[in-house]
């Protein structure tokens, strides 16, 4: 596992591939020299053997000269002396290609040199003896002697021959051997060769295959990789183009093509090309933005049109950056987004928005009609009333007096549903200010306000004390003032009003019913009172707008107070819960988070 | 300081016959030793008041939703003039709205009344007005105690 790791590592491949060669190449010069040597052997073989056929030539030469004579000098036949008798040219022929074959070694050149004086030598013993043999009168004892002479000289000059012949001989001997050990190195030398280039062969064709796999596995994976992007950028609705700016060519993705309202192809990527797809009035901005991005290199981002050949109107985000390929040429790759979807949601919201900015505004007007216009002559009818009951009182009839007692009364009721109609358009106004509230001081503020009331009533108010939270103030006022009137509303007649408001720890079940995540996030702040109560079943419908109780018609509302506490305590991110029961008095509890109000 | 020892002089511009009336039935009523000028408009107002001729008045209740110059015009003309700084100006609105209470508060009105609906209540709160430490009430003056409330 591990050398197949290592064998897949192209860099150890390299290098051992690197290592193999050079010992292929030693072996291979190895296996030259080897067979030069052997060559130069065999040449100094064929050499030895030459040199020692030439010198028995040459032997033999002189030996047929001397059975000449001899034949000459028994018989005194002349015709023994002819046939090219004593003839020099042969023998220096052989001398001459004695000495080339020598010329390399010395010693044997000296020999041959040694050979050529004893040949001369031999040449002058038979031109001596052929002259004493022809001379008339023959001189049969100097001829005799010459003769030996003659001999003895011949058999000299043979055991010199058969010397240097002899070490020839053991030269060739040595070298033949030499020459079978040498062979047998190259053999092996060769056979080496042969093994270790099979060897890299193998190896390399084992490699190039497993490459040649890799390969087509990385290709697999990134055909793969190529069409989830496809159909990733198909479903996203992206498209990406890239553009060479060495060699100014443009490369377009499928999803491109499909955002232009063409088939991927469809024509060659370019920017004369894709040019016609661009809305018409977004065209020249566009190629302004590309063509100095590309002189600047700076990143690009623009929202543009594309008009597409059925003249549908796409929104596109465009946004191009700059980056270097694999071979270091700059490249622009941009991004294109079809955010039509968007851009018509956008478009639509601000329609919405524009239209409940009109809303608010009518709202806003209505709040003025209600807390202006309309209470300006109810204020009236309410200041002639007060003057007709100081100054006419005494002239008017009994049913006089309760039709205006019961005028007033309405004009009274009235102006009470003009001021919560007022007070609960406040609460669904924008403009909220979060500030740290001290909740002890809004409470006080808000008894001081009900002070007239309370005295009235004959009411005990007791305090607890209450947190500082972030809160719009005038709200929580408001949510105060409605919640300690509403107690001093729903009295019992015969009991003095107790109303206490405080903060409480939220009890377990309090976590579970009212579905509070951590009871750390929420203050709790409890008003309870000891008047009339009502039905828990009713602790819902309460708090909505207009909805009221069936009560005794004394107990005069408007169904708005407790609808604008919801109000208040929601835009606080809080929530009010009540629990109650019939003359058993009731428990408001307001939930308010301890955190930023965002 | 003006001297007290003169009747008090009591401006009041409002274009409201009604409650020009009622202001004035009510100051008749209170027998207070008072001398009362009405202006139906602030344009009649700052007229009278620009004339360097005139003794200044020691109080004017000035209405804010007035046609042409409205009350909040003349209030800004009014505390631009140094020669008008010891005249209170007590702001007399149907309006409670925070915006116009605020808006008068910073640009220096004295007090803020809500128009009552009741005559006794005109009244008290005349009277109660009129008979105001005014150094007093100045200088512990905040937007809280600026909105009169009886």
């Amino acid at each position: 596992m591990k050398f197949l790791k290592l064998f897949k590592n192209s860099q150890v491949f390299k290098l051992a591939l690197g290592v193999a060669i050079l010992v292929v190449c030693y072996f291979g010069s190895k296996f030259f020299s080897q067979m030069q040597k052997l060559n130069s052997t065999l040449e100094l073989i064929a050499k030895s053997n030459e040199t020692q056929l030439e010198l028995e030539k040459l032997l033999s030469i002189i030996n047929s000269y001397d059975y000449s004579l001899r034949n000459y000098i028994i018989t005194k036949d002349e015709s023994y002396l002819q046939n090219r008798f004593l003839n020099r040219g042969i023998i220096e022929e052989g001398i001459k290609k004695l000495k080339v074959l020598t010329a390399n070694d010395s010693l044997r050149s000296k020999d041959i040199q040694t050979l050529e004086k004893l040949i001369n030598y031999r040449f002058k013993l038979f031109r001596e003896t052929l002259i004493a043999a022809k001379s008339s009168n023959v001189d049969q004892l100097g001829l005799n002697s010459k003769l030996k002479r003659s001999n003895d000289y011949t058999e000299m000059m043979k055991m010199f021959v058969y010397k240097i012949i002899n070490s020839e001989r053991l030269k060739t001997k040595f070298e033949n051997s030499n020459h079978q050990f040498e062979l047998q190195d190259s053999l092996i030398t060769a056979f080496l060769l042969i093994i270790l280039s099979l060897l890299i062969l193998l190896l390399s064709f084992n490699k190039t295959n497993i490459d040649v796999e890799e390969l087509r596995q990385a290709n697999d994976k990134l055909k793969l990789l190529n069409e989830s992007f496809n159909s990733a950028e198909k479903t996203a609705g992206f498209g990406h183009w890239m553009v060479n700016l060495e060699t100014d060519e443009y490369t377009f993705s499928d999803n491109l093509y499909r955002l232009m309202g063409v088939e991927p192809n469809a024509f060659e990527a370019n920017l004369e090309n894709s040019i016609k797809y661009f809305h018409p009035d977004d065209l020249e901005y566009v190629s302004k933005v590309h063509k100095d991005s590309l002189l600047n290199q700076q990143s690009t981002s623009i929202v543009f049109r594309f008009l597409t050949p059925n003249n549908e109107i796409k929104y596109i985000m465009g946004v191009g950056s700059f980056t270097k390929d694999g071979n270091g040429n700059l490249i622009k790759i941009g991004v294109n987004y079809d955010i039509t979807n968007e851009y018509k949601k956008t478009l639509e919201l601000e329609e919405n928005n524009k239209e409940l900015k009109y809303i608010n505004t009518e709202l806003e007007s209505f709040n003025n009609i209600v807390s202006h216009d309309l209470q300006e002559p109810l204020r009236k009818i309410q200041m002639f009333i007060s003057r007709l009951e100081e100054k006419e009182f005494d002239s008017l009839s009994q049913q006089g007096i309760d039709y205006f007692s019961k005028i007033r009364i309405a004009a009274n009721r009235m102006q009470t549903l003009l001021i919560d109609l007022v007070d609960y358009s406040r609460t669904i106004k924008g403009d909220k200010v979060f500030v740290e509230t001290d909740l002890n001081k809004i409470l006080t503020d808000t008894i001081q306000d009900l002070a007239t009331n309370i005295e009235e009533k004959n009411a005990v108010i007791q305090i607890g004390k209450l947190p500082t939270i972030k809160a719009i103030p005038f709200q929580l006022k408001q949510l105060f003032i409605n919640l300690v009137s509403n107690s001093l509303k729903y009295t019992k007649d015969d009991v003095p009003p107790q109303i206490s408001v405080f903060s409480n720890e939220i009890a377990d079940e309090e976590i579970f019913e009212y579905k509070i995540a951590n009871k750390e996030d929420f203050y709790k702040i409890v008003i309870s009172d000891n008047g009339i109560g009502f039905k828990q079943e009713y602790s819902d419908k309460i708090f909505l707008l207009f909805k009221r109780l069936e009560t005794d018609a004394k107990y005069a509302g408007t169904g708005l107070g407790l609808a604008i506490c919801n109000r208040i305590v929601d835009n606080h991110k809080g929530f009010i819960k009540v629990k109650s029961s019939p003359n058993e008095g009731a428990n408001f509890y307001v939930f308010l988070p301890k955190g930023d109000l965002i | 300081m003006i001297a007290h020892q003169d009747p008090m002089h009591i401006l009041l511009a409002d274009d409201d016959e009604d409650d020009r009336a009622f202001f004035s039935e009510a100051i008749t009523e209170l027998k207070m030793d008072n001398k009362l000028t009405l202006f139906e408009d602030g344009k009649g107002l700052m007229d009278y008041l620009l004339n360097p001729d005139i003794k200044l008045p020691h109080i004017l209740f000035l209405d804010l939703n007035m046609p042409g110059k409205t009350g909040l015009d003349c209030l800004k003309e009014i505390r631009a003039n140094s020669r008008f700084k010891d005249v209170s100006v007590a702001i007399y609105s149907t309006s409670s709205s925070e915006k116009d209470i605020e808006d008068t508060f910073i640009e220096g009105a004295n007090i803020y009344i809500k128009k009552p609906n009741d005559f006794s209540m005109l009244k008290k709160v005349i009277k109660e007005v009129i008979n105001m430490n005014w150094q007093f009430h100045t200088s512990g003056l905040n937007i809280e105690t600026f909105f009169f409330s009886i």
